[in-house]
């Protein structure tokens, strides 16, 4: 009774005492699912303000782009600055479009190739910059619970040749050990359940935005094919 | 990112803080107001010894002594009644009820007798004299026929009036106390109901009359149907047997603590218990170094199963001497153990006495 009253007092039972007494490898993995979860939310934060700023973006190129302003003088404007998403579109099939007929295209389909060549490219840059690390919380999302899982079951066992070390069964000698493994399930949900949630909401965000520069593409693309019309034709 | 991750980190630290303050001292559950309870172990009930429940552990197991012999050999529950009852013994501030309805009679009619003879017969003797009185008319009977004791009954039945013993038994057995005064109106009753009496003084000339006297009595109930009709068939019928009384099981010494019965658990006897150790130690062929270990001890563990047959493995742990000499003993006796099989032993001590046996053996002394 003594041995237990002995483990009584000097198991702390507070989060960090819980830490502090656990095992290496207990800590090593409450410390890594730490670390997911700060990332985990440092993504989270980053992409809810970026597709804010994404989507402020766009309403404006766009609101900009239909006021009427000629094709020339906005790529000039957005041409000195840096541009993202639906200007970087823009500006890549302008830049297309300035060097063909600097250098006298003459064929309007080829031509035509070339700016929808390059307005892919950029706006798979554009959406991988958009769904950047998502990969990361749907990682996150599904392993968290097993690495905290596998904390704990590793707490468990050591808490059980624990027990089978000191012969004693009381739950007094079992349960602090219980409670630390326990503890690294917990912070393996509490990075997981964000991650699933933040997961689900960012990529449906992302599909949108993408869906979004890809109809502007498509849309720029048949301005473009009409200009290219309409500048060829007289020549020929 | 750099902005994000930060503020990912800051939000972090500060739950984590926040965690670190409250979640710190959980309330530890409060034991101090618990009372233990006192716990009693109670022997397995299957392994009961006979004894008596409140008497205090003894050596040997016996039940509370009784005060009669036993009268029934086979009986099972102890007690002073004549048969075994299933109640509990009770004490009983009267004195015990016999059998039959004609034995009360003959214990209750010594004491209520000689008080109303004196008064319907006033002479000097009181007890003696009713015997001498009815007795000329017995005699002259006794004289033709000496000794044999049929031909004494014969006389005696018709002498005393059928009536007279008819009367008396019955309302006895119900009404004892308002009988007994009645009892010496009736003139055939001096012969039968001295003479009990006189059994009690044990003269010798009298003997006689105490063999004539069961007789009537015995033959007094059979009249009596004639007379009293079923209400007396009844009251014979009647077990007047004290339901309180125990059983008929006796016993002599002081109790200890135990059951009302024996239900198993006995003990194999040590001249059974050396027959088991010859049998094995017959069959165990002991190393060779054994004799050079006398501090060498050797403990069989086994299990038997109610055919004699061993279940399971049996265990053998040794101690002193020379490990390797320890060994080939060990490894010898589980043969032996094993050899040995089927053990025949008394079924009736299986439970407790041989269904788990654990035998110790010195090989270098034992043979």
């Amino acid at each position: 009774m003594e041995n237990l009253a002995v483990a009584v007092q000097t198991s702390d039972v507070s989060l960090w005492g819980l830490f502090w007494q656990a095992g290496f490898i207990v800590k090593l993995v409450m410390i890594g699912l730490l670390g997911a979860s700060i990332w985990t939310w440092a993504i989270i934060i980053d992409k809810v303000l970026g597709y804010g700023r994404a989507k402020r973006a766009f309403d404006r190129f766009e609101q900009v782009f239909w006021s009427g302003q000629s094709l020339e003088e906005l790529y000039r404007n957005l041409g000195e600055k840096r541009t993202t998403g639906m200007g970087s579109i823009f500006i890549a099939a302008m830049r297309e479009w300035k060097k063909s007929f600097e250098k006298g295209a003459r064929s309007p389909i080829a031509l035509q190739m070339r700016i929808d060549k390059a307005m892919d490219v950029a706006l798979s840059r554009e959406s991988d910059i958009l769904a950047a690390r998502l990969g990361f919380l749907a990682t996150i999302g599904s392993a968290g619970p097993f690495i905290g899982l596998f904390g704990t079951v590793i707490g468990i066992m050591t808490s059980f040749m624990g027990i089978a070390g000191s012969k004693s069964t009381s739950l007094a000698v079992v349960a602090p050990g219980i409670a630390e493994a326990l503890l690294a399930t917990a912070i393996g949900l509490v990075a997981a359940i964000p991650a699933v949630i933040a997961y689900n909401k960012l990529s449906s965000d992302a599909g949108k935005l993408t869906a979004r520069m890809e109809g502007f593409a498509d849309e720029f693309s048949a301005i473009l094919s009409r200009q290219i019309d309409e500048k060829l034709a007289p020549r020929s | 990112m750099r902005a994000s991750v930060t503020s990912s980190a800051i939000i972090h630290a500060v739950i984590l803080g926040w965690g670190l303050l409250t979640f710190s001292a959980p309330k530890p559950m409060d034991l101090a107001n618990s009372e233990s309870l006192p716990i009693e172990i109670i022997s397995d009930t299957s392994q009961l010894q006979k004894g008596d429940v409140k008497a205090p552990k003894a050596e040997k197991a016996t039940p509370k002594p009784t005060e009669k012999p036993q009268t029934k050999p086979d009986a099972q529950i102890i007690g002073d009644a004549e048969t075994d009852v299933e109640t509990k013994p009770v004490p009983s501030t009267k004195p015990k009820v016999v059998e039959s309805a004609e034995a009360p009679k003959q214990s209750d009619l010594p004491v209520a007798k000689p008080d109303p003879k004196p008064e319907v017969k006033p002479e000097t003797k009181p007890v003696p004299v009713p015997a001498t009185e009815v007795a000329p008319e017995a005699k002259p009977k006794q004289d033709v026929t000496p000794d044999p004791i049929t031909a004494a009954i014969n006389d005696s039945k018709p002498a005393p009036t059928p009536d007279a013993p008819k009367v008396e038994p019955t309302p006895q057995a119900e009404k004892p106390a308002e009988e007994a005064f009645k009892l010496p109106q009736n003139v055939a009753k001096p012969e039968d109901k001295p003479k009990p009496a006189q059994a009690q003084t044990a003269t010798t000339p009298e003997r006689k009359e105490t063999k004539e006297t069961p007789k009537p009595t015995k033959t007094a109930p059979t009249p009596s149907k004639d007379k009293s009709g079923i209400a007396d068939q009844v009251a014979e019928l009647l077990n007047h047997e004290k339901p309180s009384g125990g059983g008929a099981k006796r016993s002599t010494e002081q109790a200890s603590l135990g059951a009302t019965k024996s239900t198993g658990g006995a003990k194999l006897s040590q001249n059974e218990m050396d027959a088991l150790r010859g049998l094995i130690s017959k069959n165990w062929i002991k190393p060779v170094g054994a004799p050079d270990f006398p501090d060498m001890v050797v403990v069989v563990k086994f299990r038997l199963t109610k055919t004699g047959e061993i279940d399971g493995t049996p265990t053998v742990t040794g101690s002193g001497g020379d490990a390797a000499v320890l060994s080939a003993a060990k490894s010898s006796a589980l043969r032996a153990v094993m050899r040995t099989a089927p053990y025949n032993l008394p079924q009736d001590k299986y439970v407790g006495g041989w269904d788990v046996v654990e035998l110790t053996f010195h090989p270098a002394v034992d043979d």
